[in-house]
């Protein structure tokens, strides 16, 4: 059994003077044959939170147990972990067999032990017969199998993975993802896995841990961080593109943006009062076109817009959507408040610069308070329908 | 990971709570461990020495010999003044007693000071001259090369003896055709003071210009070969190439390599012992040889006066050169 | 461009004139022809003196001091002085006398054996060292560099009259500035210890150089993931960066061990007599020739070229590595 508990880790450095806090009093349970992913921008404490975990770096304050173990101080070797890394470090003097036979040599298993795990490994990853090989002589793809194999054979309690596939190219990196999937299924052993690619943890976790800053965001399943984000961050990290953001301010009757309103009941919903600013969240797929208005279930009114720029995707186009004037800059801000994108039918005869109308879905736009940036709701029920109102606030773990 | 386990509980105890202790230190405190070998080596060879060469050089020897007793800096006050001139072999003098040629070369300061310069100006131009030709394409260059560097990997002791057998007044043939153009005394040459200090300095130039042609080497070849086909197009000739892009880009490597080779060149000694004498051709150095076992404090006060002297050169080249010294 | 008629009109002309028209014309020539002529001038001073070494040691001794090593020569009538010594006889027995009238095979033995220490106790401190400045980042490393650098810029005429008090062993050692005896030192005078430990102190500043570009370029993951392997952090210095950075580790090696043979003056100093029984390197056995057999200059000669070929292979072998330690060690300082 592998739990891995965090409680309250930080790590500050000095760097030359100031105080760097990369991981901001961090605290997490995770369950032992979970799949974790660490997400967030660079910077934000992912990779420091992982290098903790290993022992590479020692917590400036909090403990970490693996097990039943408190490991904090102990060096990574004795941590029962293996660790996949983003620049794959295989060790260029040894060939694959001494690669992946690296730490059972140093434990001094013997040699039999050693042959009949080295096989098995090589097995899992399939790189039967390329044991005399040097790392040099392999592809990207099969070296990033012997790094993996080398962490296998361990039979570790927890993987580390540190963005294994960020060196990767595009198409390899999807067989690869799936790959790790089966061998997760495979070995049914705790993954921390670290990546900046919002996509490879949405595919491949169990639960999302989003990072900014050196504090944990949310730690949620992926489809949870994606419909019910617990704040401005997560909702504009997690997805792709990014959710659109407009500020606006409670009114009796409605959310006022600068270019639109949004009509529902403020007091149907806890947390939100008159004349609160607040900032709107809408992901593209929840805008549509108004001819199909009639299709959606609690719509908007009619938004008039221009359309600026699209980007056939070939299942679907990406239509940049300016409000207003339709005189706005080019900037590509998240909380422009004249731009919206859209996410449309590949079918549509749209073209660029047409004056269109849009409506929202009121049952997936979410609000958050402008000021701290926390969720307030992830739903605007109309006045009407006060009766379906309170499911969505309830926090659901399945 | 219980088998893990188990298998290093097989190690001793202590070895492993001593490892641990090692793996948790922090950075700072890991680096300091691991410098401890160094700091105990250079402070028990260096440190330690440098510092009680100071002290010995502020005491003296009574008249009895029996017991030292302290003078500030008497020592030093004597040797620039001349009074230490008495102690030092063959009648060589510290600071020279006159301007003339003869009296300039029985100085150990001028003729150290005469070696380093002269030598290391000729091993600077000479060195440029074959890193120029090493920095070529051409069949047969890592062989060149390797002729080129021997010198420089030759013993000091061999290097002295070959130019002890070259001007010997026994077998020395180079003697009569040099002595012919006036540059060398036709005989008793090695013990002749002005001929001895200019047999070593080529013998030096000889030995050392391979280093400094390695040092400019290294700067010519991290040139981008891209500028010399820029200057072409823009119809540069070879000397024009050289004395726009090579030699301006090749000088913070050349001021680097002056600074250590003029460093080398104030410690002569071995050369000198070889070939001739320490009381034919003085140089610091050698007078504290000379010194150190009668005369401590003597000896441990040109020591030091050795030492700031160095200390001054370095400190001036690395203000003549800026940063890029270091 | 010369026309058929020009072309013509100078081949009449002397070789020399011909060949300046083409150099005038193609002034690349003049450059090749100065190239060719520096080299082989180059070439001619560096090796010289070992021709001169050779000729000396195969002329028999009886016939050394008869006669000039540069014969005249009479051509065609004119009589002249051959430019070039050449041998007055042959007798290669020199090479076996120099071995029995001192040992000398003795003495180089001894200069093997201190080089290889030293040697030794330098990569080794040199690797920590240069494990400390190439990958770690704490307070004081310029600092640190910078004092390392200092002490290998003074002379070693400043570390001698203590060193040499100290390996004595007839007095206790004393803090600098008192009299508080702190230990007395066993003597150490002719032993291997009191040339060792002076040179590990005087070459191990350029191996710390050379150890810390070589070292702090082995990328940080190749080290995490020994340490995540099983290895401490010194697990992972020696099984993973020192033989990653094997070239770096050669150089300096090869640079060291060229150092400590070619030493004289701590040599010739803390091994008080020349006798090879006295741990005397190839110093003393050149210089016992130099000063007991003053007139064997064939033996000189001879125990130079024996006492040479070591580094002269060394040179030839591992060239390479002598000229990318010298310029990433000395020009990093």
């Amino acid at each position: 059994m592998a739990r891995v508990r965090l409680e309250h880790v930080t790590k500050r450095y000095d760097d030359q003077g100031d105080v760097v806090t990369a991981v901001d009093d961090m605290n997490l349970d995770i369950d032992h044959g979970e799949f974790i992913c660490f997400v967030g921008p660079s910077g934000c404490g992912k990779s420091t939170t992982m290098e903790t975990i290993a022992g590479l770096t020692i917590p400036t304050e909090g403990e970490i147990y693996i097990g039943d173990r408190e490991v904090t101080n102990l060096p990574p070797k004795d941590r029962g972990i293996a660790m996949v890394f983003q620049n794959i470090a295989l060790f260029p003097h040894m060939d694959v067999y001494d690669n992946i036979s690296f730490g059972l040599r140093l434990r001094d298993y013997p040699q039999d032990e050693i042959d009949r795990r080295v096989e098995r490994a090589a097995d899992i990853v399939q790189l039967e017969g390329m044991l005399n090989r040097m790392p040099e002589e392999m592809s990207g793809g099969q070296r990033q199998r012997v790094a993996i194999a080398r962490a296998i054979v361990r039979e570790p309690d927890v993987f580390l993975m540190d963005e294994p596939l960020a060196n990767l190219d595009a198409k390899l990196k999807v067989h690869m993802r799936t790959e790790l999937q089966r061998l997760h299924k495979e070995l049914d052993t705790t993954i921390i896995y670290v990546t900046h690619d919002q996509e490879e943890a949405m595919t491949l976790s169990d639960r999302i841990a989003v990072l900014d800053s050196g504090q944990l965001q949310q730690i949620d399943p992926p489809l949870t961080c994606y419909n019910e984000p617990d704040n401005l961050f997560v909702a504009g990290f997690i997805g792709s593109p990014s959710m659109n953001f407009v500020e606006g301010t409670i009114t009796e009757n409605a959310l006022e943006t600068p270019n639109f309103s949004l009509e529902f009941n403020p007091s149907s919903i806890d947390g939100v009062g008159v004349g609160d600013d607040v900032t709107l969240g809408i992901r593209p797929e929840d805008i549509y076109p108004g001819e199909l208005k009639s299709e959606v279930p609690d719509p908007s009114g009619m938004i008039t817009a221009t359309t600026d720029i699209l980007e056939p995707m070939g299942d679907e186009i990406f239509a940049y959507l300016l409000l207003g004037d339709g005189e706005t800059s080019m900037s590509q801000e998240l909380a422009t408040n004249d731009q919206l994108l859209m996410s449309i039918d590949p079918d549509s005869d749209l073209e660029e610069d047409d004056e269109i109308g849009v409506v929202i879905d009121r049952r997936n736009v979410h609000l958050f308070d402008s000021a701290t940036g926390e969720a307030i709701v992830h739903d605007l029920i109309p006045y009407e329908a006060e009766g379906t109102a309170s499911s969505s606030e309830v926090e659901s773990d399945d | 990971m219980s088998t893990e386990t188990g298998r290093e509980s097989r190690r001793s105890g202590a070895l492993v709570s001593v490892m641990r202790w090692m793996e948790n230190l922090s950075d700072t405190q890991y680096a300091y461990l691991l410098l401890v070998p160094v700091f105990v080596l250079l402070g028990v060879v260096a440190l330690y020495p440098l510092l009680r060469t100071f002290e010995l050089s502020l005491f003296a020897l009574s008249a009895d010999f029996s017991s030292t007793t302290f003078v500030g800096a008497g020592n030093y006050v004597e040797l620039f003044t001349g009074g230490k001139n008495r102690y030092l072999p063959g009648g060589t003098t510290f600071l020279p007693e006159g301007f003339g040629l003869g009296a300039l070369l029985n100085s150990a300061l001028v003729v150290t000071i005469i070696f380093a310069v002269t030598s290391v100006l000729f091993e600077t131009l000479i060195g440029l001259g074959q890193a120029l030709i090493l920095d070529q394409d051409f069949y047969g260059r890592r062989w060149i090369r390797a002729a080129i560097i021997i010198p420089w990997a030759v013993p000091v002791v061999i290097q002295g003896i070959i130019f002890f057998l070259m001007f010997n007044s026994n077998v020395g043939f180079l003697t009569p055709p040099l002595a012919d153009l006036g540059l060398l005394a036709p005989t008793n040459t090695l013990n002749d003071t002005a001929s001895a200090t200019f047999i070593i300095i080529v013998a030096d130039i000889w030995k050392t210009s391979a280093f400094m042609a390695l040092l400019i080497l290294a700067g010519l070849q991290s040139i981008d070969r891209g500028l010399y086909d820029v200057a072409k197009v823009a119809g540069a000739t070879k000397w024009q190439q050289f004395k726009l892009i090579t030699f301006p880009l090749i000088l913070p490597t050349i001021g680097v390599a002056v600074l250590f080779r003029s460093v080398q060149a104030m410690r002569v000694y071995g050369i000198i012992d070889t070939v001739s004498s320490c009381t034919v051709v003085p140089s610091l150095s050698c007078m504290v040889v000379a010194t150190f076992t009668t005369r401590e404090g003597t000896s441990a006060a040109i020591a030091f006066v050795t030492a700031a002297i160095i200390g001054i050169v370095v400190m001036g080249l690395i203000v003549w050169q800026g940063e890029d010294a270091i | 461009m010369a026309t058929p008629t020009d072309t013509q009109e100078q081949s009449s002309d002397g070789p020399l004139q011909r060949w300046t028209q083409s150099a005038i014309q193609n002034p690349d020539k003049v450059y090749q022809a100065l190239f060719y002529a520096a080299m082989v001038f180059f070439l001619v001073t560096t090796l010289f003196p070992f021709y001169w070494l050779v000729v000396l040691a195969v002329t028999p001794e009886g016939n050394l001091l008869s006669g000039s090593f540069l014969p005249t020569v009479n051509l065609f009538g004119v009589s002249g002085t051959f430019p070039l010594p050449v041998p007055k006889g042959f007798n290669p027995g020199a090479f076996v006398t120099v071995f029995e009238q001192v040992p000398f095979h003795l003495y180089m033995l001894n200069s093997f054996a201190l080089a290889v220490t030293t040697t030794v106790i330098v990569l080794f401190v040199a690797s920590l060292a240069g494990y400390v400045f190439g990958r770690l980042r704490f307070p004081g490393r310029a600092l640190l560099m910078l004092g390392i650098l200092a002490i290998s810029y003074f002379p070693p005429a400043a570390f001698v009259i203590p060193l040499f008090q100290a390996f004595a062993g007839n007095a206790p050692i004393t803090i600098p500035f008192t009299s508080i005896p702190l230990f007395t030192p066993p003597r150490l005078l002719n032993t291997p210890g009191s040339m060792v430990l002076p040179f590990s102190a005087l070459f191990m500043p350029l191996s710390i150089f050379i150890l810390t570009t070589f070292y702090g370029q082995i990328p940080d993951g190749l080290e995490d993931a020994a340490r995540v392997e099983g290895t401490t952090r010194l697990g992972a210095l020696f099984r993973v960066i020192m033989p990653l950075s094997a070239p770096g580790v050669a150089t300096a090696a090869v640079l060291t061990f060229i150092a400590v043979y070619n030493e004289y003056f701590f040599s010739s100093i803390m091994a008080t007599s020349p006798e090879a029984a006295k741990w005397s390197p190839i110093v003393g056995g050149i210089l016992s020739y130099q000063t007991q057999y003053t007139t064997q200059f064939n033996l000189m000669a001879a125990a130079s070229i024996v006492g040479v070929l070591p580094v002269v292979i060394l040179v030839i072998v591992a060239q390479e590595r002598i000229v990318s330690g010298l310029t990433s060690g000395a020009l990093k300082e």
